[in-house]
C-alpha cells in the first residue's frame, strides 16, 4: 500500500515514520499545482491509496477543488485532512470520486476558543491603541485611548454552537458573560448547557459581541454582511476564529468606519495572507494572523489524530472519523 | 455640629452627579482639579481649603500633586480626618504618616477585581501564546512574520503570588482554561474559600510553577521581591505575568532572564518607573505590553468613583469608612 503526503509532519515523526511498516511513505516532486497536475497524470503517483494533507499544502497542489480532485491517481480513496475546517476541499467533488475525507475535529477546541477568548477581551476592553501607543514609545498616546468595557454581564452571540462554540462558552463564563446561540440545530440541554437558543436576527439584535464559530461551506459564505451588520446593535464587538469568508470584509470595514461595529478581533481573513487595508489601517481592531492553533502541543496532537485516521485506512481500510457530508457514505 | 467639607483632587468623570450630592451633606465642596505640588501645598498653608474633613484622591490625581506623604500630609488643614481614595494600589500613600495624624485612608478594593483579572488572563493568553510577534508582524503586512509557536494554558501550572481578591478572581478564570492553581500568600486562605487551589511556600512557588502572575501589594518588603535570585530559582521557560505594580520586578533583571529565555515571555501592564519603560522590553518581541489599563473601563471606572463617594460620605455622616486600608484596621481572628 501507499501513502502520499502533501505537506510536512512536525511534530509526529515517530508516529508518522512507524506507518512505515504498514505502506510505502511517498511526497510528490511537485512545489506547485500545474507541476502536481502533470505528475498525477503522468501516474508516478499511482497506486497510493489514501492522502495525508495540511492545510498550508495547498501552496503545492492549490486547493482540492473538482478539477484536482478528478486528476488524482485512481487508486485514491481516503483523504485525510489535517485541520478541523477543510473548506479548502470540495467534500462533494470526493464524493463523486469514491474518496472519502477525514479531518481533526475536537482536538482544535481549547486551542481555537483561547484564541477567540483573546481578542474577545482585547475588542472589548480596546486594548490596540494601547499596544501600539506604547511600542512607539508613547506611553499611552495622545489623545489618551478610549475605555474599554468589561465582560461581566455582556451578552456573547455564539454563532455556530460545535465543539469550538461549546468550548468558548465554558471560558466566557468564567468572565460571567451570558452566552446566547444560534446553530442550525437547537442543541439538547445537555449540550447547550444553559445557553439560550435564538434565531439568527435574534442573535443578531441582542449581542453585546458576537463570535462566529461556523465551518465555511456555499450556505455560510458572507452570512455576514451588510444587512446583518445593519441589525446588530450600534457598538458591537465582533470576533471571527472560523474563516474569513464566513463574513464580508470589504462590508466590515464599512460598518467599523462608520462606527456602527465598535470593534473587532480577527484570526482569520478572506484572503489570506492578504487582509483589507481598510482593517490594517483602523486602530480598533485586533489582527492575529490565524493562529487558531498554533501551539506545540495542539499541532502535535492534530497530527497524531491525522496520522491515526491514515493508520487506520492501513491497518482496517476505513477512517475512525469522516466529514459531516461523508457521515452517510 | 463642626464644619465638615470635602475636597475632590482631580476629576470625577462617570459619577459627577454623585459626587454633586455630597453637597447635600458636607457643608461644602472644593475642587482642586489641576495645578501643581507646589501650588497645591501653597493653597493648603494658605487655609484655602479650610474645615475640609474629607478629601477624594487617585492614583490619577497623584500625577497633580505628588505622593501623600509627610511634607503634604503637614500641609493639609488640620481638620482634615479622611482621605478617601480612588484606587486599589495606594502605595503612594504614607499610611503609617497618616495613622500617625489620625488620619484613616480607605481605597477601592473589589471593584478593581474582575477588570484586572481579565487584564491579567489577556496577557497571560497572550504570552502563553507567544502572541506579540505575529501581533507584530500582521501590522507590518508580513503576515506571521518569524514566529515561534505558543502553548495551551490546559494543565500548565499557574502559580498566584497574591490570593488576594485580584488573585482570586484570576485563579477562576485560569481554572476555566485548564490550569492547575497554586498561591502563595502572607496567609494561607480559609479551605472553604481555596477553591481547590493548592497553598506552597514562595520557593516552591517560584521553583514548580510553569506560570507566574504577580497580584500582591506593593510596599517597603514587597519591592523587587522578584529579582536575579528569585528568577535563577524559577523553571527554565517559565511565563511572568505582572498587573500589580511594576517594582515588584527587578525590571533590569527581568530584561536579563527574558533575553537568556529562562523567562520564556512575558505580559506586563505595570513597569518600575511608569511612564518610562526598559528598553529592553520595548525592543523585546516575547512580551505583550500594556500602559497600565487594569482598569480602565467605563464600567468598572464608574464603579471605582461610587465607592470612592460611598466612603467620602460614610466619613462626614457616620466617621466611619466602608473600605479602609488594612493596614490601619484590627487583624480579624481566623476562626
Amino acid at each position: 500500500m501507499k501513502v502520499l503526503l502533501l505537506g510536512e509532519i512536525e511534530h509526529a515523526h515517530e508516529s508518522w515514520s512507524s506507518l512505515q511498516t504498514l505502506a510505502e511513505l511517498a511526497s510528490p516532486r511537485a512545489r506547485h499545482r500545474a507541476e502536481f497536475v502533470k505528475e498525477c497524470k503522468s501516474g508516478q503517483l499511482d497506486g497510493a491509496l489514501v492522502i495525508y494533507r495540511t492545510f498550508d499544502s495547498v501552496d503545492i497542489t492549490g486547493r482540492f477543488d473538482e478539477e484536482l480532485v478528478n486528476v488524482l491517481p485512481e487508486s485514491i480513496k481516503f483523504v485525510c485532512h489535517n485541520g478541523a475546517g477543510y473548506d479548502q476541499i470540495d467534500v462533494h467533488a470526493c464524493t463523486r470520486r469514491g474518496i472519502k475525507v477525514s479531518n481533526t475535529p475536537h482536538a482544535v477546541n481549547n486551542s481555537t476558543a483561547d484564541v477567540n477568548m483573546f481578542l474577545i477581551l482585547g475588542a472589548l476592553r480596546r486594548f490596540n491603541p494601547s499596544i501600539s501607543a506604547l511600542r512607539q514609545g508613547n506611553w499611552r498616546g495622545h489623545p489618551p485611548p478610549p475605555l474599554g468595557h468589561d465582560p461581566e454581564g455582556k451578552v456573547l452571540g455564539i454563532l455556530g454552537m460545535g465543539g469550538i462554540g461549546r468550548n468558548l462558552k465554558k471560558k466566557a463564563e468564567a468572565f460571567s458573560m451570558k452566552i446566547i446561540y444560534h446553530n442550525r440545530k437547537k442543541l439538547s440541554s445537555e449540550l447547550a448547557a444553559g445557553a439560550e437558543y435564538v434565531s439568527f436576527d435574534e442573535l443578531l439584535a441582542t449581542s453585546d459581541v458576537i463570535s462566529l464559530n461556523l465551518p465555511l461551506n456555499n450556505d455560510t459564505r458572507h452570512k455576514i454582511s451588510t444587512r446583518e451588520f445593519e441589525k446588530m446593535k450600534k457598538g458591537v464587538v465582533i470576533v471571527n476564529t472560523a474563516r474569513g469568508a464566513v463574513m464580508d470584509e470589504s462590508a466590515l470595514v464599512k460598518a467599523l468606519d462608520s462606527g456602527h461595529v465598535a470593534s473587532v478581533g480577527l484570526d482569520v481573513y478572506e484572503n489570506e495572507p492578504q487582509i483589507d487595508p481598510g482593517l490594517l489601517a483602523n486602530p480598533h481592531v485586533l489582527l492575529v494572523p490565524h493562529m487558531g492553533t498554533y501551539t506545540v502541543e495542539t499541532q502535535a496532537a492534530m497530527e497524531e489524530m491525522s496520522i491515526s485516521n491514515v493508520r487506520c485506512v492501513l491497518e482496517r481500510g476505513h477512517l475512525r472519523n469522516v466529514v459531516p457530508e461523508h457521515c452517510e457514505l | 455640629m463642626s464644619q465638615r467639607a470635602a475636597l475632590l483632587i482631580g476629576a470625577v468623570d462617570h459619577a459627577r452627579k454623585e459626587w454633586q450630592d455630597v453637597g447635600k451633606i458636607a457643608s461644602k465642596l472644593y475642587e482642586y482639579p489641576e495645578g501643581s505640588r507646589e501650588d497645591f501645598l501653597s493653597k493648603c498653608r494658605n487655609g484655602e481649603f479650610k474645615d475640609v474633613y474629607a478629601l477624594y484622591r487617585s492614583n490619577q490625581s497623584n500625577g497633580l500633586t505628588g505622593n501623600f506623604d509627610d511634607e503634604l500630609l503637614q500641609a493639609l488643614p488640620s481638620s482634615l480626618k479622611y482621605i478617601c481614595h480612588n484606587g486599589a494600589g495606594y502605595d503612594n500613600i504614607d499610611v503609617p504618616a497618616c495613622t500617625k495624624r489620625g488620619i484613616l485612608v480607605s481605597s477601592t478594593p473589589i471593584a478593581v477585581n474582575d477588570a484586572t483579572a481579565d487584564v491579567a488572563l489577556f496577557l497571560m493568553l497572550g504570552a502563553l501564546r507567544n502572541i506579540n510577534q505575529s501581533y507584530q508582524a500582521v501590522r507590518q503586512g508580513k503576515w506571521r512574520g518569524n514566529f515561534q509557536l505558543g502553548h495551551d494554558p490546559k494543565n500548565k501550572v499557574l502559580g498566584i503570588l497574591g490570593m488576594g481578591g485580584i488573585g482570586s478572581a484570576v485563579a477562576t478564570r485560569a481554572k476555566a482554561f485548564g490550569m492547575q492553581i497554586q498561591y502563595h500568600n502572607r496567609h494561607q486562605l480559609p479551605a472553604s474559600e481555596e477553591e481547590g487551589a493548592k497553598y506552597v511556600s514562595f520557593e516552591e512557588l517560584l521553583k514548580t510553577s510553569d506560570v507566574l502572575s504577580l497580584n500582591l501589594s506593593l510596599n517597603a518588603s514587597t519591592k523587587h521581591i522578584i529579582s536575579k535570585p528569585q528568577f535563577d530559582l524559577m523553571k527554565d521557560g517559565i511565563i511572568i505575568v505582572n498587573t500589580a505594580r511594576g517594582p515588584l520586578i527587578d525590571e533590569a533583571a527581568l530584561v536579563d532572564a527574558l533575553e537568556s529565555r529562562k523567562v520564556w515571555t512575558a505580559g506586563l501592564d505595570v513597569f518600575e518607573e511608569e511612564p518610562k519603560i526598559h528598553s529592553g522590553l520595548l525592543n523585546n518581541e516575547n512580551v505583550v505590553l500594556l500602559p497600565h489599563v487594569g482598569t480602565a473601563t467605563f464600567e468598572t471606572q464608574r464603579d471605582m468613583e461610587l465607592l470612592v463617594l460611598d466612603n467620602l460620605k460614610s466619613a462626614i455622616q457616620k466617621d466611619k469608612l466602608i473600605t479602609q486600608v488594612p493596614e490601619q484596621k484590627k487583624e480579624r481572628a481566623n476562626i
